[in-house]
């Protein structure tokens, strides 16, 4: 009996809604940092070399969170096609009640989504040389490489990678929006006193990421659009 | 004066678990809009017997919302669209002259489709057989006031045993989950001072019942509590989720 708990369909809720958890713990944490990229190119760059220094730290702290999503996409597909065969044959018509709505009806859409974009925005940034052509910016005070900021700088004044980031963190809203409340009913925390305003709380949560990360290619484009990156 | 209104049916038509199963069109003619969707149902299926036809099978029994037999999807909602109402209450002045019906049976894996509408719902109770009970010795009934029930938890585990079983819930979830079915069996018994002997067994013998029997899992779309004819709360969902969560964590601990 020991080792069929995971198999438990609550369980496997359970290790979704925890590693959901810890990914929206890692979307802050994230976002604290990226806010530097409101201030002097130093500011983001000299973060960026701190974290480079912590070394095998560092590796471990990527390796937790590769991890974490794994974890989260294998469960949550492993739910989804279980679902899927739960219903046997599809309603003529279908019409919702009430109960659900757009984001919890779209959470395997918009995780697939986040994954697709992860993983071209790792290859973008994360991996991406921080040190080479791209980052150095034409207008600049200088002619020399602006580091990570160049890099993001360069990239977010090209009006299509805006759109399309702008895009992925909408869909990052989308799906915390539900999420943060499922987490918390899927632990068991929730009753029906505390569960409408947690759903508007995660709600706000969600539109707070979306926002809070889409300020700052919108910043980049319109600077770069007006005063420049000079001034 | 009685009003009557005329209706289209299109509705689910299988003839046994093994038939492919297809839609039919019925026209309803002359429906008294004082009569019930089972009633309804009975005008058109003696039109049918007259005729020489198969009458529509449906699940029913007490027609007062009490038993949990009846249920059909009516336009993409189990016992139609009225709240906290079973198909059997359900009255035809709540449909418009005119109005196309799409009726089909609840569609779960784990409720298999006996005839027409009728689906099989016994995976219910053999959910109930594995642990939604409690033990007791048999004998002289004691004294109720030697065991106290604080009023809060008598009030909600009275709502939660105003589950009938009817299968809504499964029926309106897209994961076709039993969840919350199952949440207020464990929970009538949970908030009571009866329950808690087995209560950490009862939880865990109980899902694992529940997944075998090929229900889907919970993505907490809500839609359950929003077809359930008795009103069974959420909250219920989460009672069970923290409760199989202790369950599984207190299990490894005494190992
Ligand atoms: C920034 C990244 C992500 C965050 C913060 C996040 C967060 C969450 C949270 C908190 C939940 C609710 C847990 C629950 O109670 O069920 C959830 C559910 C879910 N996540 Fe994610 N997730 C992320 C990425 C992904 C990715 C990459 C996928 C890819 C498939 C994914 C697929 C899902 C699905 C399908 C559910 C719903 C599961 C269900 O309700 O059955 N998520 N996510
Ligand atoms: S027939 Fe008994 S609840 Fe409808």
């Amino acid at each position: 009996m020991g080792n069929s708990v995971l198999k438990r369909s609550i369980m496997k809720k359970q290790i979704v809604a925890i590693s959901g958890l810890l990914l929206i713990g890692f979307l802050f944490a994230h976002l604290a940092g990226n806010m530097l990229l409101f201030g002097p190119p130093e500011g983001i760059n000299e973060y960026a070399q701190k974290l480079q220094e912590l070394g095998p730290i560092l590796w471990l702290f990527r390796i937790g969170l590769a991890l974490t999503f794994a974890v989260h996409i294998s469960f949550t597909l492993w739910v989804a096609l279980e679902n899927r065969a739960a219903r046997s044959g599809r309603y003529a018509v279908s019409n919702d009640r009430g109960g659900t709505d757009f984001a919890t009806k779209t959470m395997v859409y918009s995780g697939l989504l986040i994954a697709v974009y992860l993983l071209l925005h790792l290859s973008d940034f994360a991996f991406g040389d921080h040190y080479g052509e791209a980052t150095i910016v034409a207008g600049a005070e200088t002619e020399e490489s602006l580091g990570l900021y160049g890099l993001i700088w360069n990239s977010f004044i090209q009006p299509w990678r805006v759109v399309v980031y702008v895009f992925a963190v909408g869909v990052v809203g989308l799906h915390v929006s539900h999420g943060l409340q499922s987490f918390i009913q899927t632990l068991g925390f929730a009753n029906d006193d505390v569960l409408p305003v947690l759903k508007t709380v995660s709600r706000i949560v969600g539109l707070l990421i979306a926002l809070g990360y889409a300020a700052i290619p919108i910043y980049m484009i319109v600077r770069h659009y007006t005063i420049g990156i000079g001034a | 004066m009685e009003k009557t209104i005329n209706l289209t049916l299109k509705v689910w038509r299988q003839a046994n678990p093994q038939d492919a199963g297809r839609f039919e069109v019925y026209e309803a003619h002359d429906i008294s809009t004082d009569a019930s969707f089972l009633e309804m149902l009975d005008v058109v299926n003696e039109r049918l017997e007259r005729e020489g036809k198969e009458p529509i099978a449906f699940d029913h029994d007490c027609r007062e919302g009490i038993c949990g037999m009846c249920g059909a999807v009516i336009n993409g909602q189990a016992h139609g669209a009225e709240k906290e109402t079973t198909l059997c209450q359900l009255h035809m002045r709540k449909f418009k002259n005119g109005d196309t019906l799409v009726i089909e049976p609840w569609r779960s894996k784990a409720f298999p489709i006996i005839k027409d509408l009728v689906v099989d719902r016994s995976a219910f109770d053999r959910i109930i057989a594995s642990g939604g009970y409690i033990t007791v010795r048999t004998g002289q009934a004691p004294e109720a006031h030697t065991m106290l029930v604080p009023q809060p938890n008598a009030e909600k585990s009275f709502d939660a045993a105003a589950c009938i079983g009817c299968g809504a819930c499964v029926a309106a979830c897209p994961n076709a989950s039993a969840m919350l079915f199952v949440s207020a069996k464990i929970s009538q018994l949970a908030l009571l001072p009866q329950g808690q002997p087995e209560r950490w067994d009862r939880v865990r013998i109980m899902v694992e019942k529940m997944d075998e029997e090929g229900f889907g899992n919970c993505s907490n779309h809500y839609e359950c509590e929003a077809a359930c004819p008795k009103n069974i709360k959420v909250s219920n969902i989460a009672r069970l989720n923290r409760d199989h969560l202790w369950a599984s964590i207190r299990a490894k601990l005494r190992g």
